[in-house]
């Protein structure tokens, strides 16, 4: 059996590999830099709307089982390789495993609220949820590629400007609409300063009133997130929202409505106005 | 000229939930949350440049929700129905009826509501030989192409030729809500009716609850007393 594992990110790469060695067979990765996290890798350069040419590339390596990561483009990549491959397809797969002639794997479904379990026929295209394992080191054999040119041209990329990376941040403070104003905003901004946290927002802050940019959005739609502590401010916790801060060790939540659905989904529920404990919070840190 | 938008009609992602160790799906239905961006933008095409825009649908083919969709402007809607189909047997059952339409452009949600894979939007643009450009904020339509900024972490601008298949995120448009009278008018749209079967590649074994423990500790007292409170608890789990 030949597996391929593909990702942009090296955290994802990682993850993917280790669920790839799982599995076990021939091993093969794509990856923008070295890793011998795989028995033989091509290294693309990965410049303007690549995935589409990626995919194209990766058909020709015949596998039998893809696993990719789950950044925007490598979903991208990868269902455009499945839809080459006329394969079966799962994302945000949490656990995979060969069993009979098809792949069995678990993800999440409505949300997160269940956990479905899917019987895989082969070729299976499939992208991973991060976990923290460490992959057996194996040849590593490099090979470069050069991609095809693509039908869609990259005009113009703007950085994200995220000042500290929801991806990365150990604290998260977000805000709803319950945060009242876009002037009031600046309250979690300090005190995510001060826990030397990321701000985020729900859906509606972000995509329709415009309080922070559209990149702060957390939830299914936007970016899954997995700090220590997650303090939700004024946010009723909509399922969209929950599915994208499930995976968070304790989440605080305040809330003026104790029976919101964000109750039924923290650890720690203040009843309360957001602003005013921001503002006692602050206060209790800055001493 | 033509621009199609898909839709699927899906429990309502509010209403599921755990009951009695089950995950219980049988709740009230409806289009699938970003679908309506999708058609709030084929019907914004429409007023634009006149284009006709029709919407198709895949699986469940629940009359209020496809007159939901006709409300908000969508001059006609294919209703394909179907047994259980995975995302392969969606994507092919959606290219049989893009193809004999042949638009300009398809446009689609980034996700569903329901099981999110994200695979259908690029499945379909190869099953069709269109090119892809995905997770789309905004988009212009010129004489034969297609730009667009996708949102996928950075922001990139990008041109495609048409036709296309995009798929399009939450922070597009806000879809509207449609008036009484587009309500009254959309029952005199056409539906059509089409039947599609296909051996799944993936089939669903099971759905189990999936239970994250969370603590639900109200702390409901003055706001100094329940920060200090609070800020006992997140030292004592080690997060603070």
């Amino acid at each position: 059996m030949r597996i391929l594992v593909v990702s942009e990110d090296p955290d994802f790469f990682r993850s993917s590999s280790w669920i790839a060695q799982q599995i076990g067979g021939e091993i093969l990765g794509i990856h923008p830099s070295e890793s011998r996290y795989v028995d033989k890798l091509f290294i693309p350069t990965l410049e303007g709307a690549w995935e589409l040419p990626l995919s194209e590339f990766a058909y020709t390596l015949k596998p039998d089982v893809v696993i990719a990561g789950g950044t925007k483009r490598d979903r991208t990549f990868a269902f455009s390789l499945a839809g080459k491959l006329k394969a079966s397809v799962a994302s945000d797969v949490m656990e995979a495993k060969f069993e009979g002639q098809s792949l069995l794997v678990k993800r999440p479904v409505y949300s997160g609220v269940g956990i479905a379990t899917l019987r895989l026929k082969l070729p299976a295209v499939i992208t991973v949820q991060k976990n923290t394992m460490e992959p057996n080191l194996l040849k590593g054999e490099v090979e470069k590629v050069i991609l095809p040119s693509s039908s869609v041209v990259l005009k113009e990329r703007k950085p994200a400007q995220q000042s500290v990376s929801l991806d990365k941040a150990k604290i998260i403070v977000s805000v709803g609409r319950g945060m009242g104003s876009k002037e009031n905003v600046k309250y979690a901004e300090e005190l995510a300063k001060l826990l030397n946290g990321a701000v985020g927002g729900s859906r509606p802050v972000t995509a329709e009133m415009g309080w922070l940019p559209e990149d702060r959005q957390i939830g299914l739609s936007g970016n899954k997130v997995r700090p220590q502590l997650y303090i939700a401010l004024g946010i009723s916790g909509q399922p969209q929202h929950i599915a994208g801060i499930r995976d968070s060790k304790i989440i605080v939540a305040v809330n003026k409505d104790k029976n919101a659905p964000i109750a039924e989904n923290c650890d720690y529920l203040v009843v309360g106005d957001a602003i005013e404990f921001c503002k006692v919070m602050i206060g209790r840190l800055s001493k | 000229m033509s621009v199609v938008a898909c839709f699927k009609v899906v429990p309502d992602d509010t209403s599921v939930r755990v009951i009695g160790g089950k995950v219980e799906t049988n709740v009230p239905v409806k289009i699938s949350t970003y679908d309506k961006n999708a058609i709030e933008e084929a019907v914004r095409l429409k007023e634009k440049l006149g284009w006709k825009a029709i919407g198709v649908t895949v699986g469940n083919t629940d009359r209020k929700s496809i007159r939901d969709a006709l409300s908000m402007g969508l001059d006609e809607v294919v209703a394909i129905s179907t047994g259980y189909l995975d995302v392969a047997g969606t994507a092919m059952a959606l290219a049989e009826t893009v193809r004999g339409i042949s638009p300009k452009l398809v446009l689609m949600a980034e996700t569903t509501t329901d099981s999110s894979t994200s695979a259908l939007p690029p499945y379909l643009a190869q099953l069709l030989g269109y090119p892809l450009i995905s997770y789309a904020r905004s988009l212009t339509i010129h004489d034969s192409t297609i730009t667009a900024e996708r949102s996928v972490g950075d922001v990139e601008v990008v041109e495609a030729p048409l036709p296309a298949v995009v798929s399009v995120t939450g922070e597009i448009n806000t879809p509207r809500t449609p008036s009484v009278k587009q309500i009254m008018e959309s029952a005199k749209k056409p539906v059509k009716q089409v039947n599609f079967s296909s051996q799944p590649l993936a089939e669903l074994v099971e759905v189990q609850p999936f239970v994250t423990s969370r603590k639900k500790v109200i702390i409901e007292k003055p706001m100094a007393e329940a920060v200090d409170q609070l800020i006992n608890y997140l030292k004592g789990e080690g997060v603070l």
